[in-house]
């Protein structure tokens, strides 16, 4: 795996992004994680973890057209790419294969 | 609507300012969407409590910009894409880029060797740590209101300046005559019978050694010349003398004088290459007798004085005072000797100080033993340094230019795709520095292979100073400076151009750049004329002295140094050598007509007249009766000494420039003469030679007089066969004999000739090399000339082939035009070279004199060079097809 492993936060993004679809620009994506997740996120840590994403090859964005409001600034959408899909659906398939590796028991006894 | 309220703008900026620009537009809406958001839901504090923490929270790595800003990468690019441009360039035209940074570089290659030069010159004597406040006494003599310097002073001078005065610290004194056994001499240890013969021996005060401080290796330097018959040496003799054991205290003789033994009691580090006082050997002055009570006299100038201030600044109160000391001491004691007009005497001396920094460049009026340098030469070869250079610039500026129609198209095409004037001129900059660069790489080598021809030139042991810290900065920068200066003018010119003459063909630009071409030109083929005209002279006059009839014979002569060890047994060493067929005659005598041998000069009178005229200034030799046989000097009246007459050691042989200056117009034979102020030794005429060249013969030939005295020092040997090596053989052998154990130095007579010109001989080498750099680089300008010409031309050229011209007559076309400006210079070369070798030849009183010869050697040689330069480039343009020069229309 190596490089190509994707940390936790980069794949909640990752994920935020694609649910947002089209949609996705920075306060939108803080704004669908704290509703979704009920966490707390800073614009500074996401635009971090977007820019590396994006250096990555598995996000694209382009500049929005202008608007009156935040002061007149142009949005950065971001989409994710084909090599990001792909990327999140050998994440999904590792997690669910260590899913099905599990006893039942064992989360059982969590869960009570 | 209402009125928004806005985040704070102080922080906003702040983030504007650290935030990557590429990014910023985004985020800063993010911020500020956010911030109003908050506003509604939260509050405006909570909101701005928010923002301010949100700010915070980018300044983190990889939304922070990069320090060396984001925009440098695009200049980058083009540089490399230029480099990459110029590098293509380069290879493209290899045998006209390789000219250019053939020229280019030979051009800096002089300069830095010049460079290294001066700084070597301006280095002199920096060692001495108090040179602010050590100075040497100064005599000057007023003849007349010509004001001649020299630095011989009497033996008391030293202790009476150092005794009145409060200012001196130290005085001391230096002897360097040979005539009182100073430089060169054999050396020996006690117990061992070899001596080493070496020059560089000086006698000194120790007070020299507390002034000029210098570095003693071993030895205690406070006292180790106080007592009498001490002696200090340098550590590269004392590691000769005595490999093995310390020196300290050891036993040496001077000369083999076992009579006048010399302790060793200390030994200095060798002097630096650049010291301007030098020597191997310092024997104490202490209660050294040379004359007979000499040490108390004023009446001989024989002594170097040397003084050391209380401390700097002091020399303006002391000099002014000086002269005292000859109204105390040397006036009385000329009063004394009896001379009437002693007051008019010591008024026309003065005395002053020279500063020791200012011995080696500074000093070029003032006569005394040191080798020395001279400013004017510094600023004259600082001269050429520039004009060479500037000549490579502006060749590089004319080769450039020349092959613009190459670069034409280029240009053109740049700026119709939207270059502007500043990306070409910077392009064409890049192209200029890295010539320059490489043309520095290749000067830097040329200047390692050069240097030890250049060494051997200049006598110097001069080295790259790679270890200095300033040294790869300044020739990296110097060549960063010169690329860009060579580099500017082409640039300027070349991106000028416009695209739509340039694409539809036409690029004639004006002539009156042709017209700057041909001043260049011709200013670099004067200089070149008058280069090779000056070596040409040289030459002559150099080849007419060592041909000319002397006066004495001096082929096959054989020097023998140092026969003073032989002691009592020269006379055996004689009869043996005498035995021999092979040997024709034997004279002892140091005196002999080779400048740096023995000299005496005294003023003569005649018979009893010495109060009454001025004198005449005269050589006193003493010879042998072989003297005149040996060096085959003619007699023209009289008769030569005989050994068997006493009376002859009151006779005396003059020659004629002595019988004239002496006003004997008739026969001077029987006529007695005088070299004693009191005319209390009176000598008689025996004989007159004919007049010989003693001297270098920059000067008339000398009044001299020869006297019948033992002088042992060096040995004259005529030989009769043609077999040197066996002649050599035998002299060794009989010298064994006589004198085992003793070093055999022997020279010839006429290679020591030659040797007292070897400063014209140095000159005649510097010139050459002068004169065909000179001539490389006018070709060089003359090459970028024809080339620009043909480039004019081109058109006319092609039609003419095209009508059927031989190449001989598009080479007429071209010469005759070329022909007009070396023509030109040539006029301008000759009557500059004629004044400038007419005063050359006037410091000789014997010389070849000026003929028209070397000039129109050098005109033609000029005309001859520059015809093969124009016509490689005349045959070449006719050799093109003329189909590609007419396409363009």
């Amino acid at each position: 795996m190596g490089k190509n492993h994707l940390g936790e936060f980069e794949e909640i993004v990752m994920l935020t992004v694609a649910i947002l679809h089209g949609e996705a620009y920075g306060v939108a994506i803080i704004e669908e994680m704290e509703t979704r997740l009920n966490r707390s996120v800073s614009i500074g840590s996401l635009q971090v973890v977007l820019k590396r994403l994006e250096e990555k090859g598995y996000l694209t964005s382009e500049l929005g057209q202008a608007t009156k409001v935040r002061g007149g600034k142009r949005k950065r959408f971001f989409t994710v790419t084909n090599l990001g899909k792909e990327m999140l659906q050998t994440s999904k398939e590792q997690r669910n294969s260590l899913w099905n590796a599990v006893p039942e028991f064992s989360l059982k006894a969590i869960s009570l | 609507m209402n009125r928004q309220p806005s985040p704070p703008l102080f922080l906003l900026r702040l983030f504007r300012w650290f935030c990557d620009p590429r990014i910023v537009e985004d985020i800063e809406g993010d911020l500020v969407e956010r911030f109003e958001k908050r506003v509604k839901n939260k509050g405006h504090k909570k909101a701005k409590r928010l923002f301010i923490k949100d700010v915070f929270r980018l300044f983190r790595p990889g939304i922070i910009r990069s320090v060396a800003g984001s925009q440098k990468l695009n200049p980058f690019g083009m540089l490399k894409n230029n480099i990459k441009v110029a590098r293509r360039q380069l290879m493209r035209n290899k045998m006209y880029s390789s000219i250019k940074i053939g020229g280019f570089s030979i051009g800096i290659a002089v300069c830095l060797l010049i460079a290294l030069f001066i700084r070597d010159e301006l280095n002199y004597d920096q060692h001495i740590g108090n040179r602010d406040n050590l100075f040497m006494v100064v005599n000057e003599y007023n003849n007349n209101g010509d004001i001649e310097k020299f630095t011989w002073f009497p033996p008391p001078f030293s202790e009476a300046i150092g005794n009145d005065f409060p200012e001196v610290l130290y005085s001391g004194r230096m002897l360097f005559n040979d005539y009182f056994g100073a430089g060169s001499a054999s050396i020996r240890r006690d117990g061992q019978v070899v001596n080493i013969f070496d020059d560089g021996f000086a006698f000194a005060d120790q007070s020299i050694l507390d002034m000029f401080g210098y570095e003693m290796t071993n030895g205690d330097a406070k006292q180790a010349l106080s007592q009498p018959r001490t002696l200090v040496m340098t550590q590269s003799r004392a590691d000769l003398l005595f490999p093995e054991s310390n020196p300290i205290g050891q036993i040496v003789y001077v000369n083999d004088d076992t009579e006048k033994p010399y302790t060793v009691t200390g030994v200095l580090a060798d002097l630096p290459a650049n010291s301007t006082i030098k020597f191997d050997y310092l024997l104490s002055l202490k209660e050294q007798e040379f004359l007979v009570r000499s040490q108390n006299s004023w009446g001989s100038n024989n002594y170097q004085v040397f003084v050391q201030l209380q401390n700097p600044g002091l020399e303006e109160q002391l000099a002014p005072k000086l002269d005292a000391i000859k109204t105390n001491y040397w006036l009385p004691s000329l009063k004394k000797a009896g001379y009437a007009d002693a007051e008019e005497i010591a008024k026309s001396y003065h005395y002053s100080l020279l500063p020791i920094s200012d011995l080696h460049l500074q000093s070029g009026d003032i006569n005394d033993p040191f080798e020395k340098g001279d400013i004017k030469y510094i600023w004259t070869i600082s001269l050429i340094a520039f004009f060479v250079l500037s000549l490579a610039c502006i060749n590089f500026i004319n080769l450039s230019t020349a092959k613009s129609a190459n670069r034409a198209k280029e240009v053109g095409l740049r700026k119709t795709i939207g270059s502007t004037k500043g990306n070409l001129v910077r392009q064409f900059l890049t192209e200029s520095i890295l010539f320059s660069l490489f043309s520095f790489v290749l000067a830097l080598v040329l200047v390692l292979l050069a240097l030890p021809q250049f060494n051997q030139l200049t006598e110097k042991s001069i080295t790259l100073p790679w270890n200095t810290l300033w040294f790869i900065p300044i020739l990296f920068s110097a060549s960063l400076a010169l690329g860009v200066i060579a580099g500017l003018y082409p640039a300027f010119y070349l991106s000028r151009f416009t695209p739509i003459k340039v694409i539809k063909g036409s690029v004639s630009q004006g002539s009156k750049n042709s017209q700057l071409r041909n001043i260049m030109v011709v200013f670099q083929f004067v200089a070149s004329i008058i280069l090779i005209i000056a070596t040409l002279v040289v030459n002559d006059q150099l080849k007419f002295i060592l041909t000319k009839d002397l006066g004495f014979e001096k082929e096959k002569v054989i020097l023998l140094q140092n026969t003073d060890l032989l002691g009592n047994s020269a006379k055996t060493f004689r009869t043996e050598l005498a035995k021999s067929p092979m040997i024709e005659s034997i004279s002892f005598g140091g005196y002999l007509p080779i400048s740096g041998t023995k000299r005496n000069g005294n003023m003569w009178w005649n018979d009893g007249r010495t109060k009454i005229d001025d004198g005449v200034v005269g050589q006193n030799w003493r010879v042998d009766q072989h003297y005149l046989e040996t060096l085959g000097i003619e007699l023209i009246s009289g008769r030569n000494f005989s050994i068997d007459l006493k009376t002859d050691s009151m006779a005396i042989v003059i020659n004629e420039s002595m019988a004239e200056s002496l006003g004997f117009s008739e026969d001077p034979i029987g006529k007695r003469i005088t070299s004693y102020i009191n005319n209390s030794v009176v000598y008689t005429v025996i004989g007159v030679v004919k007049d010989f060249h003693f001297e270098a013969m920059h000067n008339p030939i000398a009044p001299l007089a020869l006297r019948l005295r033992n002088d042992q020092s060096t040995s004259a040997i005529r030989v009769k066969a043609d077999q040197m090596n066996e002649v050599i053989d035998l002299i060794q052998n009989t010298w064994d004999k006589t004198a085992p154990n003793q070093p055999f130095i022997y020279e010839f007579l006429d290679q020591r000739f030659s040797s007292m010109y070897s400063e014209i001989e140095k000159n005649k080498r510097i010139l050459t090399v002068f004169a065909i750099l000179a001539i490389i680089i006018a070709c060089l300008g003359l090459l970028g000339l024809s080339i620009f010409m043909i480039q004019q031309k081109n058109k006319e050229i092609c039609v003419r082939i095209a009508l059927g011209a031989k190449p001989l007559q598009i080479l007429g076309l071209l010469g005759t035009s070329f022909m007009k400006p070396i023509v030109l210079s040539f006029f301008i070369a000759l009557p500059v070279a004629w004044y400038m070798m007419g005063r050359w030849l006037n410091d000789f009183a014997y010389n070849v004199g000026l003929n028209f010869g070397p000039f129109f050697q050098a005109g033609f040689a000029a005309i001859l060079i520059a015809l093969i330069t124009i016509g490689f480039q005349s045959i070449k343009a006719s050799n093109t097809n003329p189909a590609i020069g007419l396409k363009d229309e």
